[in-house]
């Protein structure tokens, strides 16, 4: 049972972790706009950012397959 | 094994060798993170509302604080709403919630009490959980609403967008640390879990854990870092950058420092005479609370919602306007502190961030001001705005060109010859006041029942009803003048001030006490602003004082009137004086009418069209608004349209007139009512 759940938590997680990864580059973007930075160096911003992103998610998905968790808490107890 | 005991069973090693070092430092962090806050609400707002005039706010501190309190930690003013009410009044307390059992928590490990674990600790997980399922309902409302019903008065822009899916992100970590621990132990072994922890039990349910102790410490080492760090992070964007979260500061501030005079009183340009500019024409001539109005505009769109300029497709959106003056500010604030005050070459606020047609078209109906939840005044700031416009650059349209002229040379807004102001009472046998041996009051007719037809059979009514209840009174004559209210509303301070000055000096001379107006726009100047110039007098509406004959039996009403009424609340009778009840109480007395509301009444009563100077000037864009009070009034089925306001009165009276409604429908002045039932 935990093995068929592994792939979906994984799913879940990577999610979560992207979703923190988004907020965060989204949240320096607009900070740096808010303390003035132009507005032409936006999509310069927002490449950099999309590639650290998939950076983030080839290494979370990687390590999340070769560590995540396999067994069920209700099945061990 | 008592339950506190079985509460903590597994968890020590948790407590001490995770969440002690991640939560010293977090508290270290925080420490730095709130000095920076500090100094970042004095660098990016203080100053700049220092920009602003002086303006003494701090009078009555107990009250203000009472009123902080209530509307803060009530929503006093959110409920209004219900659906965005409840939505954040949810999201409000639950976050109030998290945080207070954070707040436990996080003192707790450093002060040793959870070594031995205390009940604290539990009640304080069970806080935190019941905060949280507080937020994730008001901000799965708020989410459907701003995402999929898309209400067109909310604004979305990125940062709304990044603060719901970072609350989002961290609540859901901050259950799955729980949750993963819980998953650890196994639920079978602390039966308490699902008590003290019911979400994070719940999800504990579906979690993969890893076969060793060691390794499952490892991830919970992980999953604390995974919801403190993004944590942390989230509180330094929100205490530094400019989003819409800073509300949760700015607006108690705002609330604090509110308005806590009568709404609609503008005040008057000091010194006069040696000023070398008047009103506002760049963002420090403001006042330091209009500036912070402008930061503590939360962008809720409530004011647009009610604005009948915005209803009927004018350019105007009080929401806008504040956000396009708050951007202004924040662009033109800085320039101006890095600049030395005399070589300051300060960007003008209109035609850049204002335009003319969105001024003018403010009705200054305050509907804007009822519904703000965090009390932000735009009816004086548009005021101030007009006064420049009017007062330096003298641009204005013609329609109002000609007003002011008509006030100036005829001292009324049609430019009536003074000598005819009396026509209308010439077989009435109404007595001059001076005239009188021992006046006691003076009916103030107004210039619309002096000179609009329509309106002099308001005053004719008045007078009967005077003369029927035995009151000695009598009139200015021709030596009435314009009580000021289009010129000020307009912007014309200088001429407001002189007319208003003569009219408190011809008052003054008769030795005037009592005045009785049937104009709201009268009496609310005569009574709330004339003040300011020396001329304290009792001043009376005429629905006060019919209803208090009504009621002292000095008035009969005997004669039915067998027809459905709704009754039209004018804004400055309403909403700026808050009298709701006498014009009521005078329709349930007289026999056989039926009242019926509108959907807008009382302080939510929409405009006629006619207020803030808008009675002079032609409506250009979109719908015109009285049209659509007169389709309101359709809506209840009424047969007549009752008003305590010769400018609504005219408004209404046309509106139905261009709804082809004459043969259904009429509107009156309550005192023409109370004539007709007497």
């Amino acid at each position: 049972m935990g093995s068929a759940l592994r792939p979906l938590a994984i799913a879940v997680e990577i999610i979560i972790l992207m979703g923190v990864i988004y907020s965060l580059f989204l949240a320096v973007k607009l900070s740096a706009l808010d303390f003035g930075l132009e507005e032409k160096y936006q999509k310069f911003i927002d490449w950099v950012f999309m590639i650290m992103g998939c950076l983030a998610l080839v290494f979370f998905v990687a390590h999340l397959i070769t560590f995540y968790p396999r067994l069920l808490a209700l099945t061990l107890h | 094994m008592d339950s506190l005991t079985r509460f903590w069973t597994g968890q020590e090693v948790y407590i001490m060798k995770v969440f002690l070092p991640i939560i010293i430092g977090f508290l270290v962090l925080f420490m730095g993170l709130l000095a920076i806050f500090a100094l970042s609400i004095w660098w990016r707002h203080l100053r700049l509302w220092h920009l602003g005039k002086e303006e003494n706010r701090s009078d009555r501190g107990a009250l203000r604080l009472k009123s902080l309190l209530a509307v803060t930690f009530g929503h006093l003013r959110f409920w209004k709403e219900l659906y965005p009410g409840a939505m954040h009044f949810l999201i409000f307390w639950g976050a109030i919630l998290i945080f207070l059992g954070k707040i436990v928590r996080l003192f707790s490990y450093p002060v040793g009490l959870t070594n031995p674990p205390q009940a604290i600790f539990q009640y304080a997980s069970f806080v935190s959980e019941i905060g949280g399922l507080l937020v994730i309902i008001g901000g799965c409302m708020a989410v459907y609403r701003r995402y999929i019903v898309k209400p067109s008065r909310l604004e979305t822009k990125p940062t709304n967008t990044l603060i719901y899916l970072w609350g989002a992100v961290l609540l859901m970590t901050g259950y799955f640390v729980k949750g993963y621990r819980i998953a650890i132990i196994g639920g079978s072994v602390v039966p308490d879990w699902p008590f003290w922890s019911p979400l994070s039990y719940l999800i504990s349910r579906f979690f993969l854990i890893l076969p060793t102790d060691p390794l499952n410490e490892l991830l919970v080492w992980h999953r604390v870092l995974i919801h403190a760090l993004p944590a942390f992070l989230f509180f330094a964007y929100v205490f530094i950058t400019r989003t819409p979260l800073q509300h949760f500061f700015l607006s108690p501030i705002n609330i604090y420092f509110r308005n806590l005079k009568l709404r609609g009183v503008l005040a008057p340009i000091p010194n006069f005479e040696e000023a070398e500019t008047f009103g506002v024409r760049e963002i420090s001539e403001f006042t330091w609370k209009q500036l912070l109005d402008l930061e503590a505009c939360t962008n809720c769109g409530r004011c647009q919602d009610v604005c009948p300029a915005h209803l009927s497709q004018k350019p105007l959106s009080p929401r806008r306007m504040t956000q396009n003056l708050k951007d202004h500010l924040s662009r033109e604030g800085p320039k101006l502190l890095a600049t030395l005050p005399d070589q300051r070459q300060p960007e003008a606020i209109m035609g850049t961030t204002v335009s003319e047609d969105e001024l003018w078209a403010c009705t200054a109906c305050m509907a804007c001001e009822e519904a703000c939840p965090v009390y932000v005044e735009q009816i004086i700031r548009n005021i101030d705005l007009r006064r420049y416009l009017v007062l330096v650059e003298t641009k204005y349209s013609s329609e109002v060109r000609l007003t002011l002229k008509n006030l100036e040379k005829s001292n009324n807004p049609w430019g009536m010859g003074r000598g005819l102001r009396t026509d209308w009472a010439k077989e009435l046998g109404v007595k001059i006041f001076s005239q009188l041996p021992d006046p006691k009051i003076l009916f103030w007719v107004g210039c619309c029942g002096s000179f609009d037809a329509r309106n002099q059979k308001v005053a004719i009514s008045m007078v009967k009803i005077l003369q029927a209840s035995g009151i000695q009174f009598g009139i200015l004559g021709n030596e009435e003048g314009c009580c000021g209210d289009p010129a000020r509303r307009i912007g014309n301070e200088y001429l407001y001030q002189t007319t208003a000055q003569a009219n408190i000096e011809i008052l003054k001379r008769y030795g005037v006490k009592t005045i009785v107006t049937l104009c709201p726009h009268c009496f609310h100047t005569l009574k709330n602003e004339y003040p300011q110039l020396g001329g304290d007098f009792q001043v009376i509406h005429h629905t006060q004082f019919l209803m208090e004959l009504i009621s002292s039996e000095r008035l009969k009403l005997t004669k039915p009137i067998n027809k459905v009424i709704t009754y039209h609340d004018s804004c400055y009778l309403g909403r700026a004086n808050q009298i709701f009840e006498a014009p009521r109480r005078i329709l349930k007395s007289i026999p056989g009418l039926k009242l019926v509301e509108m959907e807008r009444h009382r302080n939510r009563s929409f405009c006629c069209g006619a207020g803030g100077g808008r009675m002079w000037m032609e409506e250009h864009i979109g719908t015109r608004i009285n049209q659509m009070r007169t389709d309101q009034a359709i809506e209840v089925k009424a047969e007549l349209i009752g008003t305590a306001c010769p400018y609504c009165l005219t408004m209404l009276f046309d509106g139905i007139k261009e709804k082809g409604k004459e043969e259904t429908m009429a509107a009156y002045d309550l005192s023409e009512l109370v004539d007709q039932s007497m």
